[in-house]
């Protein structure tokens, strides 16, 4: 390490905070440097200093959400927040926290605890994760069922810009109309037009109960069609996950299945499940109470990473659409060995594994089943992919139609193109 | 505008539309001068267009465009903040006669409507079958859902559901240069960025929205419609915070000052009790086991905290009567005062009782009176500055009192617009909340989608700031 660049950036932060980019790996991809700033004036300056050199920089928070996107085109910068993982502001009485980027999401949720309130995103691997990681890539898990996504439970952010300037969008209330709301944009950009410093976020109070049930004993779109079922009654499900026989391995009873729990006071969660009971008698399929303590998270992180043996894909369909595009989505994935996949009930998001003898074979399952899903009006994500198949099947699918204004707002936010240059849509 | 501009563009304008939808008469452009902002500011339009379709609305575009005068979009101009005002003249375009209902989905739970559709019209297209759309501004029998989508409207139920942003998933938008886009999807989470996020709350700055796609909501199993009436202010806003700290959150939590219940209770009769200082609505929505648990804990928070009066709606006819009076606020104004000026603002819901106290003290200082009624449930106060304008000085004292209002809200931790947006009116309490580079990222999204800078200029930003 005895680069020009890597000197700059323990001139900023200190050498000790600088360090190999060896693990840091994305793809393949090794960045020349890592660095740890522990201050937003050091994010700002590294980033400034980025910017010059047009060095490019991969924010980097606890690594899990970084197979969500493609590699970088550049990289080399690994920009590590996980100095940066303080709580700012917590006002119980007002339901809203604000935190730094790097702080993790399971310690964040500890120190609410304590008040009997929580933040109701439950994104893969969330012990793991960083709240700044998740605002970032827009994941969400199980629970947004009930409580929505990033983008309706952040409230405001601080991010440092390209050239180290720093700004603030949004507010710290839990409403607010002044001028752009700018936390849109950048919720869900994958740190490609900024990166977060810290965020505001809105609260909610844990549920006094909460129950699981696995529904089975109907086909696939039997069982999604009583979800949906559901999701138009006065039921309130905190979570509706459809599992299709791969994905349910490892639950009881065979077949594909229904996770569905319940959440809130007592008597209505018991209320709740009665109906489900009745309901679930007049369709003819079977309920039963989930015992196990860890299911939850087993659905929640469904389907892992690849890790480089099978590719795990990700994709939108409407939710009245969800059935039909798991099953089409194995039936044309025929070059598989084997396919596994699961719904979010409520906004038809899918997510899934595919294996396959060789690249050739698992290339064309990921394409074919693309084009079943581009069929229905929806999308198919291709990031985490073996090795051998990068390159060889295109991320993201057909461009969406509005991709030169992104282009432009990308152009206009990161002109010398430094911050994780071509991950999302090639931008 | 210079004539030969004006009068080339009413014959392009009515090609478009048709005559019968182009206004160019002096007297008949004055309706639209003004939106509901009761401030001083006025301006007229070159000429008012009303499209039926997102075609004609391009068409229009495109023409402003190529003859470089500006567009103002308005809807219902029942807009607070003074959007829909079109300050450099040019092109109003009126959308609403695009008022229909394009498709009702409940596989989905989505709407789709055009813009101009009244907000109240999209619960009423799917009420039949148990749906309904959350967000409901107080102007939701007049304002229509473009407006409410380039204000990011509230209203009081948003404190349980969130506002216009959390319940539209797409729009179908005109861009400053003529082109018809979709931002968001039905489809959630497409790649890309939130340009539907950026849009919402825009006030017409980006573009002209024409067609837009709501989120539908199940009725709820069971309302429970509660009227608690507190000696002072400052003890019900404390069982405002003692309700949330139980970890209940009412659908609303509405708080109704003295001064305004008398005016209200002349003007609508809803059964609010005049003798009180504060008069709070609370309403819980949800299962009805969950309603019949959380209940009577809010009920025993209220006694707490020594309420004069608590009663609950019996049915649907009481509770109808109860949100009549709060509903009416606005009507009731015109008998509180000659002129006012109807403030908005967000203050954290902690320092609600303290914010509280300094707008009275404020009001006794520039010697104004200020009564409030307001969504207290998320700390989003509505104060309304009274004046007579035929008094010299009233309107400045009243002008001036707003200002320190507005500055003590900040102080507080809070923004300037909870619902009502910037509009004119707001242009230079920006700079209160963001810095010049917050401000400048904003302007950066702006010019990316309106080079030009003629999509309903000189709003939101300050005078100075606009690019």
């Amino acid at each position: 390490m005895s680069g020009a660049l890597t000197q700059d950036l323990a001139r900023i932060c200190g050498a000790e905070h600088v360090r190999d980019g060896e693990t840091y790996r994305i793809g393949g991809r090794i960045p020349e440097t890592a660095v740890r700033p522990g201050s937003e004036e050091e994010v700002s300056r590294v980033l400034a200093l980025a910017c010059a050199s047009g060095a490019a920089v991969v924010p980097w928070g606890s690594g899990v959400q970084q197979t969500l996107v493609a590699p970088p085109i550049r990289y080399d910068i690994a920009l590590d927040f996980r100095r940066l993982d303080r709580l700012i502001a917590y006002e119980p009485g007002d339901m809203t926290a604000t935190v730094q980027a790097g702080m993790r999401l399971d310690v964040l949720q500890h120190r609410l605890a304590v008040q009997g309130q929580f933040f109701p995103l439950d994104p893969p691997h969330a012990e793991r994760a960083t709240v700044g990681g998740v605002v970032a890539s827009q994941q969400s898990g199980p629970l947004r069922c009930q409580y929505g996504s990033a983008r309706d439970l952040v409230l405001g952010v601080r991010v440092a810009h390209a050239d180290g300037t720093i700004t603030n969008a949004g507010s710290r209330v839990v409403k607010n109309a002044t001028a752009y709301d700018l936390t849109k944009l950048y919720v869900g950009s994958f740190g490609t037009l900024s990166v977060f410093l810290a965020v505001t976020l809105r609260l909610h109070p844990r549920p006094a109960a909460e129950r699981g049930f696995l529904v089975s004993g109907g086909r696939l779109d039997a069982l999604h069609g009583f979800a949906l079922q559901l999701l138009g009654s006065h039921l309130a499900p905190s979570r509706m996950e459809l599992l299709d026989v791969g994905a349910a391995r490892g639950f009881p009873g065979d077949g594909p299945q229904l996770v569905v729990s319940f959440a809130g006071v007592a008597e209505a969660v018991t209320d709740q499940e009665g109906t489900l009971r009745r309901l679930a008698r007049e369709s003819g399929v079977t309920v039963a109470e989930i015992e196990d303590a860890d299911a939850f998270a087993r659905v929640r992180d469904f389907p892992g990473l690849s890790n480089g043996r099978a590719a795990c894909w990700r994709g939108g369909v409407l939710p009245s659409d969800g059935a039909k595009a798991l099953e089409a989505i194995r039936a044309a994935m025929a070059t598989a060995v084997s396919v596994e996949g699961a719904a979010t009930v409520s906004h038809g998001t899918l997510r899934g594994t595919c294996r396959a003898e060789n690249p050739e074979a698992l290339v064309q399952a990921l394409v074919e089943a693309r084009r079943v899903l581009e069929g229905l009006g929806g999308y198919l994500i291709a990031s985490d992919v073996p090795a051998v198949t990068q390159g060889r099947v295109n991320v993201w699918g057909t461009p969406p139609t509005e991709y030169e204004l992104l282009r432009n707002l990308k152009q206009a936010f990161d002109p010398k193109g430094i911050l994780n240059p071509g991950r999302l849509l090639n931008l | 505008m210079r004539p030969e501009t004006r009068s080339r563009l009413l014959t392009a304008c009515q090609a478009i539309v048709g005559p019968d939808a182009v206004i160019s008469s002096p007297d008949e452009l004055r309706v639209y001068e003004c939106d509901a902002l009761t401030t001083e500011h006025r301006a007229m339009p070159d000429l008012v267009v009303l499209p039926t379709s997102t075609a004609q609305v391009a068409a229009l575009v495109r023409l402003s465009a190529a003859e470089g005068v500006p567009i103002v979009p308005r809807g219902a101009g029942t807009g607070l903040s003074g959007g829909a005002i079109p300050v450099d003249g040019g092109v109003l375009i009126v959308l609403t006669r695009m008022t229909r209902v394009l498709d009702v989905d409940l596989a989905n739970r989505t709407a789709t409507v055009e813009a101009g559709c009244i907000n109240l019209a999209i619960t009423r297209a799917a009420a039949r079958r148990g749906f309904f759309y959350a967000p409901d501004p107080a102007s939701q029998q007049a304002s229509t859902i473009g407006g409410n989508v380039a204000e990011n409207a509230g209203g009081p139920h948003c404190l349980k559901y969130g506002a216009t942003t959390n319940h539209v998933l797409a729009l179908t938008v005109v861009l400053p240069d003529g082109t018809v886009t979709r931002f968001g999807d039905r489809i959630a989470d497409r790649p890309g960025y939130d340009l539907r996020g950026v849009f919402i709350g825009s006030e017409g700055t980006l573009g002209i929205c024409t067609e837009v796609t709501v989120r539908l909501l199940p009725e709820p199993e069971a309302v429970r419609t509660l009227l608690v009436a507190f000696r002072s202010m400052e003890a019900a806003s404390r069982a405002v915070s003692a309700i949330i700290a139980k970890g209940i959150v009412p659908v609303a939590l509405e708080m109704i000052d003295q001064e305004t219940t008398r005016a209200l209770e002349a003007y609508a009769n809803a059964g609010y009790p005049t003798d009180a200082e504060a008069v709070l609505l609370v309403e819980l929505t949800g299962l009805r086991a969950e309603v019949a648990a959380e209940g009577p804990i809010v009920e025993a928070i209220c006694r707490e905290h020594d309420c004069l009066l608590l009663k609950a709606a019996e049915d649907e006819a009481e509770r109808m009567l109860l949100w009549k009076g709060r509903k009416s606020a606005a009507g009731a104004f015109g008998r509180m005062t000659r002129n006012y000026y109807h403030q908005d603002a967000v203050v954290p819901r902690t320092k609600l009782a303290a914010v509280l106290t300094e707008i009275a003290e404020i009001g006794r200082q520039f010697g104004v009176r200020v009564p409030n009624v307001f969504h207290a449930g998320d700390g989003n106060i509505h104060p309304l500055l009274c004046f007579d304008a035929r008094l010299p000085g009233e309107y400045e004292r009243a002008m001036a009192a707003g200002d320190e209002i507005m500055r003590c809200c900040i102080r507080a931790g809070g923004t300037v617009s909870g619902e009502h947006g910037i509009g004119i009116e707001k242009r230079e309490y920006l700079r209160l909340m963001y810095s010049e580079q917050d401000l400048a990222a904003m302007r950066r999204v702006q010019r990316v989608l309106d080079p030009a800078g003629l999509c309903n200029p000189r709003k939101i930003f300050p005078e100075e700031a606009v690019a």
